[in-house]
């Protein structure tokens, strides 16, 4: 009896009808490792990048082609001192609330950002901005300090510079409600669920083809993955939201579509050349050529990102074309070694040169497979070449602690991608926070490299500038303190019935307005 | 009853600031700077003016003790700061979680009763027969599988391939029976054994001849006699599996997307993020208390000489 009714029980169950998931025609389930936050357009976290871009639009645009594009300003002009920029602003833009959007909102905006300058003190432009003007509805203006050659670039950012609508502004710098330009508004956020965002019928510009994106809070990778499998959620996109493997299967699997991004900025390791034994441009320059970086993007990355062929993803930067990485070579590197006195003791694997032992620290983020899989895979290369890498996991604290002290011998490192590279990127080597500046703070010519780069931000002559970023570059590549591994990349995967997914021009930005599906 | 209630819950005070003290001090003696995590959280570059200006604001700057009196002067006054990660008031958060984790592990110790303790009695009334090795087998497999893997293992069988259940989220008493699964199956297994081994402990006592002899039906004999006494013993333990399941939620939340209190705790830990794990501390320690406190007092009504032993004290 009791055999018989688990069978029975059982034979139901089989018969059981799958559970319709199909999302509504015109509407995307996207998904992402925490909710939207509060929205604030001159917030930083908990404020999610992607959403913000959503909701809030910048004066210029940063295109998928790199270049600069109108968006809230249709017009601009940098007067002769190159310290006032005019914008001419589109006309009949209006908030999600119906306020209209004038030189006296931005000003509104901006004049709340320089009351709290000193949050935004990473950004160039927040330095050098020192008051906004709005003689007329329809012209804003931003007197500068000095001149700011890359003001455009930072102005197409993501934050801070971007504009929410009067009414909702606060005197402490946040927002009481996120209130836009852009094409969506905030319809719902339930904490640790999802966040809803409805299409603005009111648009100014072209409207989204999808009328709702509901995003769904999924901090597992592999969870994410099975919600695809399963059809719960309609797309994954981002530089990691799926490991390597995961996204390989996809690819394989006929009912999904996926893709990758064209390179957008540098995975690679810093190299310490204030510390034994990568002080030694010799040693800097056989880590160049003693570890197969084809090997990595092959096998380590399985092909989710191509080999670096140079500091910056191609197009990213127009000084420095020639400036390429050399190829794996370990009996180059070896020669390169012991002619600079770096000899292996008889029987022994490690080299030493006067007594001191070719060892350094190779530092990485212990909670991240990947970097610990790369690192074992250099550390093997440099065995090879008689160099010991000693691993050292650590969390993200950790880790930033040491890249700010200096701590390290090679360290994990990315350039920041479009529209931060190469200006912000290089503006951020002057200051000793970074791994960057800690990197180079060996080299003799350390004060002309930070001289050049404050005299490449500010030069208001092209040629000039492209000089000094050219001589920033090349004594970089010279002295090796960098050694690219990949370029990274935005990965997306869908089912295949949602239709063309394009990518965004920045890490930042996910193009929700171009998805339509079928 | 009402004394030994209001004991133990006056006994939470005293533990709650033990906890506090000892919890505060583990997490700033620990390696890493925490105002370098506020800005890393907030995703503001490190500059030294802006390491500066957070150090003031968080009170970093001052002596160790300063800085834990001051957060206690707040806690008492249920403010428990702002969480780094979500700039929100912690106690916010945690009531905003932990009815979702309450009701995750509700539903798994509901599985662990309604389950666990009807096998085990099944299993011991067929001993030796097939219903006792198959609820033994199953048994041996649920615990020794670790609930996230079978949490994905659950997902994989039936949303991915049969499509019947949701594979992730908090929508609806569907999406509830997957974690729910995955968070009961080591305890269900153990209380299942262990009601097993009560049962056939009780079956072998005198008092059951004598009842039979009395001419009571087999049904009363196990509802009447058996039963009763051979509840205690899983029930003793169920304290236990309460911390169980709560630990073991915070896993399964994650595989889930389940929007619970376990969730926010492994994003705080990974975050470094000091006032919501503080928060946290205090929270699972005032519930893991409280729960216990209700076993016992299920205990102390299930068992006579506890209630009466308490009464001669």
């Amino acid at each position: 009896m009791l055999r018989r009714s688990l069978l029975g029980a059982a034979t139901l169950a089989w018969t059981l009808p799958r559970v319709s998931r199909a999302a509504a025609p015109d509407s995307l389930v996207f998904s992402w490792p925490s909710n939207a936050g509060p929205l604030d357009p001159h917030g930083y976290g908990p404020n999610q990048m992607y959403a913000q871009a959503m909701l809030y639009e910048p004066l210029v645009r940063y295109g998928a082609s790199g270049t600069i594009e109108p968006c809230l300003a249709t017009r601009w002009a940098l007067d002769e001192s190159g310290r006032a920029w005019t914008f001419t602003l589109r006309p009949g833009v209006r908030f999600s609330d119906g306020t209209a959007f004038d030189a006296a909102a931005a000003k509104a905006n901006i004049d709340i950002l320089l009351r709290h300058r000193e949050r935004h003190g990473w950004l160039e432009l927040m330095s050098r901005i020192e008051a906004a003007e709005a003689p007329d509805p329809a012209t804003l203006r931003l007197r500068l300090d000095q001149p700011y050659d890359p003001a455009l670039f930072d102005l197409s950012l993501v934050r801070p510079l971007r504009f929410a609508s009067p009414a909702v502004l606060l005197p402490g710098g946040s927002v009481s409600a996120p209130i836009g330009t852009g094409p969506w508004r905030l319809a719902e956020s339930r904490r640790g669920e999802r966040d809803v965002f409805l299409r603005r019928e009111d648009y100014w510009g072209e409207k989204p083809a999808l009328r709702q994106v509901v995003v769904k809070v999924v901090g597992d990778a592999n969870t994410r993955a099975l919600a695809l499998e399963a059809g719960e959620i309609d797309l994954v996109y981002g530089a990691d939201q799926l490991d390597a493997d995961t996204f390989r299967r996809f690819a394989a699997d006929a009912r999904f579509t996926t893709a990758i991004s064209p390179p957008m900025a540098t995975r690679m390791l810093a190299i310490n050349s204030g510390r034994a034994a990568t002080d030694d441009l010799a040693v800097r320059r056989a880590i160049q050529q003693g570890i197969d970086r084809d090997a990595l993007a092959r096998h380590v990355l399985q092909g989710t990102e191509p080999a670096a062929t140079s500091l910056f993803a191609p197009g990213m930067s127009k000084a420095a074309p020639g400036l390429m990485t050399l190829p794996f070579d370990p009996m180059a590197a070896v020669t390169v070694l012991e002619q600079a006195g770096w000899q292996l003791p008889p029987g022994g694997r490690v080299r030493q040169k006067q007594g001191a032992v070719l060892a350094l620290d190779l530092c990485f983020s212990g909670g991240d497979a990947l970097q610990k899989a790369l690192a074992e895979a250099i550390q093997s290369d440099l065995g090879r070449i008689g160099i010991a890498a000693r691993l050292l996991g650590a969390d993200a604290a950790t880790l930033q602690a040491r890249q700010r002290s200096g701590d390290f011998g090679l360290v994990f490192t990315e350039t920041w991608g479009p529209p931060y590279d190469p200006h912000a990127f290089l503006g951020a080597m002057r200051a000793p926070s970074h791994a960057d500046w800690q990197a180079q703070r060996g080299l003799p010519m350390k004060a002309a490299i930070d001289r050049r780069i404050t005299a490449l931000l500010a030069a208001t002559n092209a040629t000039a500038r492209e000089a000094d970023e050219q001589w920033v570059l090349t004594t970089l590549h010279e002295q090796a303190v960098y050694f690219p591994i990949s370029f990274l990349t935005n990965k997306q995967v869908h089912r295949k019935g949602l239709g063309e997914v394009p990518f965004g021009g920045t890490f930042d930005e996910i193009p929700f307005h171009h998805i339509r599906r079928g | 009853m009402l004394a030994f209630a209001l004991r133990r819950v006056l006994t939470l005070l005293p533990l709650l600031l033990l906890v506090s003290v000892v919890f505060f001090a583990m997490l700033r003696l620990g390696r890493g700077d925490p105002a370098l995590d506020y800005l890393r959280l907030s995703q503001i570059p490190p500059t030294e003016a802006a390491l500066a200006l957070v150090r003031q604001q968080l009170g970093l700057d001052r002596s160790l003790p300063a800085q834990y009196l001051s957060w206690l002067a707040d806690a008492v006054r249920l403010d428990f700061g702002t969480s780094w990660a979500t700039q929100r008031p912690v106690l916010e958060d945690i009531l905003q979680a932990l009815p979702a984790t309450l009701q995750l592990a509700g539903a798994a110790m509901a599985l662990v009763l309604l389950l666990g303790l009807p096998l085990g009695l099944l299993a011991a009334l067929y001993r030796d027969r097939w219903p006792d090795h198959l609820t033994r087998a199953l048994a041996f497999l649920g615990v020794s599988l670790p609930n996230f893997w079978l949490g994905f293992l659950l997902v994989l069988l039936f949303s991915v391939q049969l499509g019947w259940l949701p594979a992730m989220g908090r929508e609806g008493p569907a999406s509830l029976i997957l974690p729910a699964i995955a968070t009961a199956t080591v305890s269900l297994c153990v209380t299942l054994r262990l009601m097993r081994a009560s049962v056939l402990g009780v079956l072998g006592e005198r008092h059951l001849v004598f009842a039979r002899a009395r001419g009571l039906p087999e049904r009363g004999v196990i509802a009447r006699h058996v039963l009763p006494n051979a509840l205690i013993p899983p029930l003793t333990t169920l304290g236990l599996h309460l911390g169980e399941l709560l630990g073991g939620a915070m896993v399964v939340e994650m595989v889930f997307a389940w929007p619970g209190l376990g969730r926010y705790a492994l994003l705080a830990i990974g975050n470094r993020d000091f006032p919501a794990l503080q928060g946290f501390v205090l929270a699972m320690t005032a519930v893991f208390v409280l729960c216990n406190l209700l076993v016992d007092l299920a205990y102390a009504w299930l068992d006579p000489r506890i209630r009466l032993g308490a009464k001669a004290a």
